[in-house]
């Protein structure tokens, strides 16, 4: 018998943060220089961050970490080798097949999966195919650890997935006692990777690069200073608009007002109300492309007339269809051009096209990658994890389909993202060019 | 439904603290290079030798890539570092060991693996029982000491799942209660029963943590904090939606007499009054993981990897340090900066007023002021680091080791210790004086060991 708080658990709505023993920290007068400084041979600090936008910049922690790697120090790759192996088995663990991710995560999955018959069909004869071991996940909360154990039931040598952060927060974990790694294509919470387990890979580029992209074009090259975040009441909501915040805060831009709402919500009333009231010049969107879309048609027709910037998703077409008129004008952040004519992605897409008769989206074009670097990892450590490991952590950079990327110390992929911006409904990427982030190694 | 978060406003720059432990030790950039690097002897390079200097030239000496840098930038800091002086002792095997320690040095190892019929190598949880039998678990099924010879109880025997995660043994009932990756399992007269999260009210199959507290078996799951009556078998579940916890990932749990503190993977540490039914939160105050600010400021960080409590003592492991908590005052520890071993602390074992902090570089023991770390070199040998207050790491090599030094079990009594690594079930053994040496620990005595 369970004795209560079972009900609602699938449904999660976050909270406010009441917790009050914090060190609040200072916003810094425009200008004041950093004192941190990339040391030679260490990994870029804070994701890549701009100097003016790193934390407590003007002092000196008492402790930096991911300064360098954290290697995995138990033993294993010495162990034989199993003989009675007749596939090299690959997990996949992707989103719920009904939920708000399906369609991303169908995407995914068909791009890991082109990568899988890509190269099975140039194994040599003799050597063992890849099998992929496809789980789905459900709402549930820790549905994912389960999952994370299955695939150590069959005898997985990497695992792929997935979008959601609850959920690959959760099969993170397990992975450090399952000791198999972990490749992340589509998952942007910045602190996934946080956690200091060295058992992941994430070649998606997390919101903390799109945050200080936004932030240094609101607040330094268009020089807005009353800014409002309006985000999904969520865990992703709130880990992914923080970066951001945190930024234009160390710009000296603090925002105004960090207004939620619920996911599947279209009059936004009382936000619309507060936002207005607060005479914003930006608003920063963060949340699925349906809400955002509604909620920037809803401040235009209440006489808002801030500009709109927004992450990711905001490139989605449901954005420009709910928002309408809206749209036009708006600026978002996104992971590379999507039109771009590199050969490696060109080959890439038509490929894809002949494969499934549709054209590749992003979240494709990363399932493939991963399930290439991890396939390539495999292929070349052969069937053991610790092997497996090794290969993949000892990366610093990779050139794929979507592009380059480059891992930092956490085997975050913080090669820079890009802007667009809305006209007349379709979006038009920026140069390459323009990018305001550089590799501090590059 | 919306939520209007006032903007915070500028605040008090915060004070650097310096280390306590100035020196340092060469961080391993991974197993097999921290192996090929330290092949150089330390000793003849700092023993005469104080301050930044003798830091910076042990860091070059040894080969390593920027593992300790100064990072303090004042002269008052400088002449901190300077003042301590730095210096390694090593010799072949000590034949005595010093007995001014607040806690007993394990003299010997032994090992046991796979050549005593373990079925893997890896084992995660250690348990010695009240009936004298020794439970350990491990990636492949449950192991049983009696009578001096290990048997095996597997999922062919009804467990759930092979895969050992943690034990805790219900002394009054003599009950043993088996987490797993995948249910809970009640070994009880020989018989195996199976809790799942389909079959009672088990928040999660992963389990990570098991604790009982009076009537309560509590269990952290990857969903929640699960609560067993053992009397009605009627189950609690506490997770985002009835207490403060932003995510329901709870990964350690441990008994505090009148209360319990849950880790929190994310959410640092719930301290909840059994009387009261209260949740309070203990958060690392810095708000985030890239960085500690300053030390001694609260739970070190908040992805807690697990808690103990003995003698109103409460410490936190995590994968960024070690944190002390007496109920007001925190205190935290990091590599490099502190004897601690390692920032990837796998487990705790708190006795008395002392922790013994299992590792992914080893074991370190202390009780907060003097350290004992236990690891191998280069060369597989068995080394002993002695950190005193205010004075010299002592280290000396020692015949025996642990199986493996990475660490992610520990049990310890008056008499051994016994130790779960990633390389078999290590057995430590105090010198027979070790009750009369250790007269401050004995005087401290567990509470946790009185139920």
């Amino acid at each position: 018998m369970v004795g209560f708080a079972n009900c609602g658990r699938c449904a999660y709505v976050d909270k406010e943060d009441k917790s009050t023993n914090y060190t609040t920290e200072p916003v810094l007068t425009p200008g004041t220089p950093s004192v941190l400084q990339i040391i030679a041979g260490e990994y870029p600090y804070y994701g890549n961050a701009p100097a003016d936008m790193l934390p407590y910049r003007n002092i000196e922690p008492y402790y930096r970490y991911w300064l360098e790697r954290l290697p995995f120090r138990g033993p294993g790759r010495d162990y034989p080798d199993p003989t009675n192996l007749t596939s090299l088995k690959v997990g996949l663990l992707s989103p719920p097949p009904y939920g708000p991710e399906a369609k991303r995560g169908e995407m995914s999955r068909k791009g890991v999966m082109l990568a899988f018959d890509e190269v099975n069909a140039a194994r040599p004869p003799g050597k063992l195919p890849f099998e992929l071991i496809e789980k789905a996940d459900s709402p549930q909360w820790g549905s994912a650890a389960n999952i994370a154990v299955e695939f150590s039931d069959k005898d997985v040598l990497g695992f792929i997935g997935t979008i959601d952060g609850d959920a690959t927060h959760v099969a993170l974990r397990v992975s450090l006692k399952i000791e198999t790694f972990m490749v992340n294509c589509s998952d942007p919470d910045p602190t996934l990777t946080e956690t200091q387990i060295p058992w992941l890979l994430r070649i998606f580029p997390d919101n903390r690069q799109q945050g200080y992209r936004l932030a240094s074009l609101i607040v330094k090259e268009r020089g807005l200073k009353r800014i409002v975040v309006l985000r999904t009441n969520n865990r992703p909501g709130r880990v992914g608009a923080r970066p951001f915040v945190d930024a234009v805060r160390r710009l000296g831009s603090p925002i105004l007002q960090e207004i939620n709402f619920k996911e599947g919500e279209r009059s936004f009333d009382t936000q619309v109300a507060v936002i207005k009231q607060a005479e914003p010049q930006a608003v920063l969107f963060w949340g699925n492309p349906a809400e955002t879309g509604s909620a920037a048609a809803r401040l235009r027709s209440a006489g808002v007339n801030a500009a709109f910037f927004g992450f990711d998703r905001l490139v989605d077409p449901q954005f420009a269809q709910f928002a309408g008129p809206a749209a036009e004008g708006a600026t978002a952040t996104f992971f590379f051009d999507p039109e771009k004519k590199d050969s490696a992605w060109t080959g890439f897409r038509q490929r894809f096209q002949k494969r499934y008769g549709i054209q590749p989206d992003i979240y494709a074009g990363y399932g493939y990658d991963g399930a290439q670097l991890l396939l390539d990892a495999i292929n070349k450590a052969g069937p053991n994890r610790y092997r497996v490991h090794d290969q993949l952590t000892s990366l610093d950079e990779y050139r794929g389909v979507t592009g380059y990327m480059r891992f930092d110390g956490r085997w975050d992929n913080i090669a820079p993202v890009v802007t667009a911006h809305c006209k007349q409904g379709r979006w038009e990427f920026d140069p390459v060019a323009s990018r305001q982030a550089r590799l501090s190694n590059p | 439904m919306h939520n209007v978060r006032p903007c915070r406003g500028p605040g008090v720059l915060a004070r650097l603290e310096l280390p306590e432990f100035p020196s340092p030790r060469p961080s391993p950039a991974g197993r097999g290079s921290s192996r090929a690097q330290s092949s150089k002897p330390l000793v003849a390079t700092v023993s005469q030798t104080i301050g930044r200097q003798s830091s910076l030239s042990l860091c070059e000496r040894t080969g390593v890539r920027g593992t300790w840098r100064p990072r303090f930038r004042s002269a008052g800091a400088l002449l901190s570092l300077g003042g301590s002086l730095i210096a390694l002792l090593s010799s072949t095997y000590a034949a005595t060991l010093p007995k001014d320690l607040p806690f007993p040095l394990v003299e010997r190892f032994e090992s046991f693996g796979i050549k005593d019929g373990f079925p893997t190598h890896k084992v995660h949880c250690v348990l010695p029982a009240s009936d004298g039998k020794l439970w350990v678990g491990t990636w492949k099924g449950l192991m049983v000491r009696e009578e001096g010879k290990f048997r095996k109880i597997g999922v062919e025997d009804g467990l759930s799942h092979q895969m050992i995660v943690c034990l805790v043994e219900d002394t009054r009932t003599g009950d043993l209660w088996i987490g797993t990756m995948r249910g809970l399992n009640r070994y009880s007269a020989g018989r195996i029963t199976v809790f799942t999260q389909t079959s009672c009210g088990l928040p999660n199959n992963v389990i990570y943590g098991l604790e009982i507290l009076g009537d309560t078996l509590w269990v952290a799951t990857a969903a929640g904090l699960g609560a067993m009556d053992l009397k009605t078998g009627t189950w609690s579940i506490y997770d985002h939606n009835n207490t403060v916890m932003h995510e329901p990932w709870v990964y350690s749990v441990t008994g505090a007499k009148d209360r319990l503190f849950v880790g929190v993977w994310g959410g640092g540490i719930l301290e909840y009054e059994l009387s009261k039914a209260i949740f309070k939160e203990h958060r690392d105050p810095d708000r985030d993981f890239h960085f500690d600010l300053v030390p001694d400021d609260g739970p070190v960080s908040d992805v807690t990897s697990w808690v103990a409590w003995a003698d109103g003592i409460l410490w936190q492991g995590t994968y960024f340090g070690l944190a002390r908590y007496d109920g007001s005052r925190w205190r935290t520890w990091q590599e490099k900066k502190s004897p601690l071993l390692s920032n990837f602390v796998n487990c705790i074992y708190a006795r008395g007023r002392v922790a013994w902090v299992g590792t992914d570089r080893g074991l370190s023991v202390t009780d907060g002021a003097t350290w004992v770390n236990y690891r191998s070199n280069e060369n597989g040998e068995g080394l002993i680091e002695i950190a005193r207050p205010g004075q010299p790491m002592e280290t000396r090599k020692i015949k025996t080791r642990l199986p493996d030094d990475f660490v992610l079990g520990i049990s310890v009594d008056d008499h051994e210790a016994w130790f779960a690594t990633s390389d078999g079930l290590g057995h430590g053994f105090f010198p027979p004086s070790a009750k009369t040496v250790t007269a401050a620990a004995a005087k401290n005595s567990t509470e946790k060991d009185k139920p």
